[in-house]
């Protein structure tokens, strides 16, 4: 079936978990179909992460640079299209994150190769690779198979494959690769971290979030409301952030913050993918949502399926006087 | 400044999920009863590139690889300001992104651009693919994910967003693709009188001919087998009754639990 090659991401000194998700996962289509498993590190010290990653892998190529901190995904496209077209592995794995969303497509067109993102599962069957992919927003699953001669890239969504024990030993490889950057046509310039928040709902034990079912800012007093009941903080989905409703420091999600309160309440969102990520430590969660099939209700703990704006106020009232 | 903005037409599901049904080809949902519209990434793209070409002048272009009835999104396009509109005449639906890519890569050679803009993704089938695989296929240099951007000569500052709410800050020199995200302006109102009136405007029909593809520049290299629901992988315990009865149950569970 051909070899495997698992791209690892790390950045602040801490390999991305869903880098070992997706070595998992090559691992387990090794072992189905034969054919060896390298996992690759690109970065200024990426020899630290070498150790854990031979665990699942046959081989660890580390890519040491002294130019950059982390793996910005521009020089690490000329490093990977080098590797890949020397060893010519059959499936080339990464997470679907921000560094893939820059580099899979690019690298994609470069060698030549097929390429299928943000991926809940993959399979190799008589050998044909197909990927399950969760189109309009997760309403509906999609399978795809891809054409046997290409070199094949994919990346695969977080959360979905499950990390496996390993105790294996790889052998590791420290390669030098001049990574000048790019004719300079593409300078990276550092990190800006996130701006302190006024409100830090990471720590809050209740939260109460708002999504795009609000409707209009005027009607985040009912989220308000309901949070100072609770004694909680209010929260939100992307959507209120990017209409200025809500400071960025209020978002939850995968490009906002992940919570881990008491209880989530979560009013008028539908459960994207990008926003649950943010909820992985939440120890109950609530939903109203007036679409039953909304899929929050696949992530919550109790829900009800009705207008927020009529159950919020009446929810408001009823945690009052069980309170008072 | 030439600013060329890829725009596509998307069915707006985020209020159907109880109206959604694979349709019957099982390739895609039944659009029946359910209202397109520009795709909420392009809105920002097209914002975006809008306002680089008003300060800095020269010319916006938007282009769309769909079918007859896209029209309407560039129409939009032309309302909000846009100096021009190309739809290549494609049923992009049944394509692979790479084959979209390479008609779309092909069409922005041909118009003069020095920022391309792409939506980050899309809302339906969301493959966050198009912009840089455009970009290579150009030799362009590109950034994903955009959400602060500056245009300075010859040059573009982008501020890209990774996970966790940080930013990667990069200079590129143009011409440059970038990939837009949601959040970085306020797109413009457009009014019904205005896109009326932009409904006299040309629309630039092209086809892959023209444009000197054919079939054979567009071997699929993935293939879409099949569709279906989402399993209801229920989990919630669904409260009945009306509000005030569901919200009196519900408070009675928050307080057995503990949590208030
Ligand atoms: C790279 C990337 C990063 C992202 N990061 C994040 C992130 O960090 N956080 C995040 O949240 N999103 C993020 N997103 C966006 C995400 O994909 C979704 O678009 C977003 O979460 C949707 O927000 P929403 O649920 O509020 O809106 P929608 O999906 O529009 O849902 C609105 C919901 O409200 C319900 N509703 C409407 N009216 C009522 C009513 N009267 N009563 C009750 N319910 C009602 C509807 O049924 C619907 O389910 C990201 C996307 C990308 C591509
Ligand atoms: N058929 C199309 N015509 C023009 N632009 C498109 C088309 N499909 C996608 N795009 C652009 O590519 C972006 C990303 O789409 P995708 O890679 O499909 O998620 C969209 O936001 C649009 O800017």
């Amino acid at each position: 079936m051909g070899d495997i090659l698992v791209v690892a991401e790390h950045r602040g000194g801490q390999l991305a978990a869903v880098s070992l998700e997706m070595l998992s996962k090559g691992r387990e289509l090794a072992n189905h179909c034969g054919g060896q498993v390298a996992a690759v590190v690109i970065g200024k010290d990426a020899d630290r992460y070498a150790r854990r990653l031979a665990q699942h892998a046959d081989t660890v190529v580390v890519v040491d640079h002294h130019g950059l901190e982390d793996s910005p995904a521009e020089p690490s496209q000329r490093v990977l299209s080098s590797i890949v077209s020397e060893r010519k592995p059959k499936l080339v794995l990464m997470g679907h994150t921000s560094f893939a969303m820059d580099l899979a497509p690019a690298l994609a067109v470069e060698l030549g190769a097929a390429l299928a993102t943000d991926c809940l599962d993959v399979s190799a069957r008589d050998g044909v690779f197909r990927v399950t992919t969760a189109p309009y927003n997760g309403k509906v699953r999609a399978v795809y198979a891809f054409a046997p001669s290409d070199i094949i890239i994919v990346t695969g969504r977080a959360g979905s494959f499950p990390v496996e024990q390993a105790q294996g030993q790889g052998d590791i490889e420290v390669l030098e690769y001049d990574v000048e950057q790019d004719g300079q046509r593409k300078v990276f310039e550092g990190y800006v971290e996130p701006e302190a928040s006024d409100v830090d709902i990471a720590q809050a034990k209740v939260v109460v979030s708002v999504g795009r079912g609000i409707k209009d800012s005027d009607k985040l007093e009912l989220a308000e409301e309901l949070a100072s009941a609770l004694g909680g903080v209010v929260a939100c989905s992307r959507p209120i952030v990017d209409y200025g409703w809500l400071p960025a420091g209020r978002q939850v999600g995968q490009s906002g913050k992940t919570v881990t309160p008491k209880l989530y309440v979560a009013l008028g969102i539908s459960g994207a993918f990008q926003h649950v990520v943010g909820l992985t430590g939440a120890k109950m969660i609530v939903a109203v949502n007036k679409d039953p099939h909304a899929p929050i209700f696949g992530v919550a703990d109790y829900g009800i399926v009705g207008d927020l704006f009529e159950v919020v106020p009446a929810l408001t009232q009823k945690v009052r006087e069980l309170k008072a | 400044m030439n600013v060329v903005v890829a725009i596509k037409k998307v069915v707006d599901t985020s209020e159907a999920a109880d109206v959604v049904e694979v349709d019957a080809a099982g390739k895609d949902i039944s659009k029946a009863g359910l209202v397109s519209r520009l795709n909420d990434w392009d809105g920002y793209a097209l914002e975006e590139g809008l306002r680089w070409r008003e300060k800095l002048g020269g010319t916006a272009t938007a282009l769309t690889v769909g079918p007859r009835d896209w029209d309407d999104v560039l129409r939009t396009a032309l309302a909000m300001g846009a100096d021009a509109a190309v739809r290549v005449d494609e049923d992009a639906a049944s394509m692979d992104c790479r084959s979209v890519a390479r008609i779309l890569a092909t069409a922005i050679g041909k118009l003069p651009h020095d920022l391309v803009l792409f939506g980050a993704q899309s809302e339906d089938f969301g493959s966050a693919q198009l912009g840089p695989m455009v970009a290579q296929m150009l030799g362009l240099p590109h950034a994903t994910l955009v959400v602060g951007l500056d245009v300075n000569d010859d040059r573009v500052h982008v501020s890209r967003e990774i996970e966790g709410g940080a930013r990667e800050l990069y200079t590129l020199t143009l011409p440059a693709l970038l990939t837009i995200q949601t959040g970085l302006n306020r797109p413009r109102y457009v009014s019904f009188s205005r896109i009326k009136r932009a409904r006299e405007k040309e629309i630039g029909v092209t086809t892959l001919h023209e444009l000197g593809l054919s079939s054979a520049d567009l071997v699929p290299s993935v293939t879409l087998e099949r569709l279906e629901l989402t399993p209801a992988g229920r989990r919630a315990m669904l409260i009945s009754g009306n509000p005030e009865e569901a919200a009196g149950a519900l408070a009675t569970l928050l307080k057995e639990s503990g949590v208030i």
